[in-house]
C-alpha cells in the first residue's frame, strides 16, 4: 500500500514536469502581502495591534476568497491530464490501487497548501520587518500557520472530489471563488466551523488573529470533511467506468 | 454569421450559461445577506446603495468569471486539437471574432439578468420609489463594457495557451487587484479597475453615527478619462488578441 502511493506521488510529480503551477501560489500572496502592507502603513492610527493587525492585513482576502480558488486551480491541474483524451484508461489501468491514485494526488495538494502556507508566514516576517516592527512574530503564528494547513487540506479534498467528477478545468476554479465568497457570510452568521471552504480562514485567524478558535470543533470538522470528500473521491473512482 | 452561430451550438450542452448563472446567485445570495432587515434609512437610499453593491461585488468576482467564460469557450478547441481543421474552412480571425462576440453577448444577457435579479430585490426589501432609470441603464451600459474589455483580455489568454491554468490564474490575480485597488482609489486605469471607475455611486461612511451615506458621483476629468479608458482597453485587448490568435501556428 505505501510503496503504491509513493509510486503514485512519483508518477504524480512527472504529470506535473516543468509546468508552472507553483508560480500562482508564489505570485497572489506577493501582492496580498504588499497590500497588506501598504494598507497597514496607511492605517497605522486604526491598526495597533502592530504583528496582529499586520496579520490580517495579509491574509483577509487572500484567506477568504483567493485562497479557495487557488486550490481549486491546483486541483484542477491535477486532474487536467486524466480529463484529456482517453486518459481515464490508463490511469485507471495502472497497476496500484484506486485509494492510492487517489492518495497521490491528494498528497500533492497537501504539499503545495504547506509551501504555499509557509511562504505567507515568510511574507509575513519580511514585511513585519521592513514595516519596523519590533521583535519576531507573535508565537500564535505557528499555531495558525498548522490550523490554516489543516484547513487547506479540507478544501484540497473538497476540489479534488469536484475536479474528479467536472470535466471542465474552469468550473471547479468557479465553485471554489464562490465556496470562499460565501464562507464569508456564513463565517459572519457564527457557522464557519462548520462550513468546509471557512475551515482554512478560520484556522489562519484571517479575520481576527486574537480570536480564540474552538480547537476541537475545529479539528473534529477538520477530520470530518477530510474523510467525508475522501470516501466521496475514493468511491466515485472506484466506480468510475 | 455562420460562425457565430456554430459557436452558440458547440456550447449548447457545455452549460456555459449554468455557469454564469450559479456564481450570480451567489451574488444574489450575498445581496439577500447584506441587505437582511433594511432600516429606514437603507430604505430610502436602497436603490443607491444596490448600484453601489453591485460594483464591489463584480470589481472582486468579475475577473475570475470572465476567465472562467473565456476558458469554456475556448478551452474546447484546445481540447479537440480542432484549430487547425477549423482554420481550413474559414479564416482565424473570424473564428476569434465568432467567440469574442458569442462572449459579449452572453455578458450582455448574464448583466441584464443580475440587474433584473437585484431591481427585483430591491422591490421586494421595499425601497422607496423606483430605480433610476437613466443612471441603471448608463450603468448597466458601463459594466458590459468594462466587463467585456476584460473578458477579451482572458479570451487572447485562453485562445494563446493551450493550458488553461495560466488565464485563469490571470483571472484570480485580476480579481485580487480589483479588490485591491479600490482600496486605493476610486478610479483606475488598470483594466481590473473597470468597474471601480465605471461605478456611478459613491459611499461615505460617518463614524459617529455608523450610517452610510450614497449619492451620485460627479466624475472629475481624470475619472471621466478612466471611464474611456474602459472603451480603449476593449479595442486594444480585441486587436492584440486577434492578432496574436490569427499569427498563432496552429
Amino acid at each position: 500500500m505505501h510503496l503504491s502511493i509513493l509510486k503514485t506521488i512519483k508518477s504524480e510529480r512527472l504529470k506535473l514536469r516543468r509546468s508552472p503551477v507553483w508560480l500562482a501560489f508564489f505570485i497572489l500572496p506577493i501582492i496580498s502581502a504588499f497590500f497588506g502592507t501598504f494598507n497597514y502603513m496607511s492605517n497605522q492610527g486604526v491598526l495597533k495591534s502592530e504583528w496582529y493587525s499586520l496579520w490580517s492585513q495579509h491574509t483577509l482576502f487572500l484567506c477568504y476568497i483567493f485562497m479557495p480558488a487557488l486550490i481549486g486551480t491546483y486541483c484542477s491541474y491535477l486532474w487536467r491530464l486524466e480529463h484529456m483524451r482517453n486518459n481515464w484508461n490508463s490511469f485507471l489501468t495502472a497497476p496500484v490501487s484506486r485509494t492510492s491514485l487517489y492518495m497521490g494526488k491528494l498528497t500533492l495538494a497537501i504539499a503545495m497548501v504547506i509551501a504555499g502556507n509557509a511562504w505567507i508566514l515568510l511574507l509575513y516576517y519580511l514585511c513585519g520587518k521592513l514595516c519596523g516592527l519590533p521583535g519576531l512574530p507573535p508565537e500564535e503564528a505557528i499555531g495558525w500557520f498548522a490550523c490554516g494547513i489543516l484547513g487547506g487540506i479540507v478544501i484540497c479534498c473538497v476540489q479534488l472530489a469536484v475536479s474528479m467528477m467536472i470535466r471542465s478545468f474552469a468550473i471547479p476554479i468557479g465553485i471554489g471563488l464562490a465556496g470562499g465568497i460565501g464562507g464569508l457570510m456564513i463565517t459572519n452568521k457564527g457557522w464557519g466551523l462548520y462550513y468546509p471552504y471557512s475551515l482554512y480562514c478560520m484556522g489562519m485567524r484571517a479575520n481576527n488573529p486574537q480570536m480564540e478558535l474552538d480547537i476541537l470543533t475545529f479539528i473534529v470538522g477538520s477530520i470530518f470533511y477530510i474523510l467525508l470528500f475522501s470516501v466521496v473521491s475514493v468511491v466515485c473512482l472506484r466506480r468510475h467506468e | 454569421m455562420k460562425t457565430l452561430q456554430l459557436e452558440f451550438y458547440k456550447i449548447k450542452r457545455r452549460k456555459v450559461w449554468l455557469t454564469m448563472f450559479a456564481l450570480l446567485s451567489v451574488q444574489l445570495l450575498w445581496g439577500l445577506w447584506a441587505f437582511r432587515n433594511p432600516k429606514d434609512w437603507e430604505l430610502e437610499s436602497g436603490w443607491l446603495s444596490l448600484l453601489h453593491l453591485l460594483s464591489l461585488l463584480d470589481g472582486i468576482m468579475v475577473p475570475t468569471m470572465m476567465s472562467v467564460l473565456a476558458s469554456r469557450l475556448a478551452d474546447i478547441e484546445h481540447k479537440g486539437n480542432t484549430y487547425k481543421q477549423l482554420e481550413t474552412l474559414r479564416s482565424a480571425g473570424s473564428l476569434y471574432h465568432a467567440k469574442a462576440v458569442c462572449g459579449s453577448m452572453i455578458i450582455m444577457l448574464m448583466f441584464a439578468a443580475q440587474f433584473a435579479f437585484f431591481i427585483l430585490l430591491g422591490y421586494h426589501l421595499g425601497y422607496e420609489g423606483n430605480p433610476d432609470v437613466k443612471y441603471y441603464l448608463l450603468s448597466y451600459g458601463l459594466k458590459v463594457a468594462s466587463n467585456i474589455s476584460l473578458f477579451l483580455l482572458q479570451l487572447a489568454l485562453s485562445m494563446v495557451f493551450a493550458n488553461q491554468m495560466i488565464p485563469l490564474v490571470a483571472g484570480l490575480g485580476g480579481s485580487m487587484a480589483a479588490l485591491l485597488l479600490m482600496f486605493v482609489s476610486t478610479y483606475s486605469f488598470l483594466p481590473w479597475g473597470g468597474n471601480l471607475s465605471a461605478s456611478l455611486v459613491r459611499s461615505e461612511w460617518d463614524e459617529v453615527s455608523r450610517i452610510s451615506t450614497y449619492c451620485y458621483r460627479t466624475f472629475s476629468p481624470l475619472e471621466t478619462a478612466a471611464v474611456v479608458c474602459i472603451f480603449v482597453w476593449i479595442a486594444v485587448f480585441y486587436a492584440a488578441g486577434r492578432i496574436l490568435f490569427t499569427r498563432r501556428e496552429v
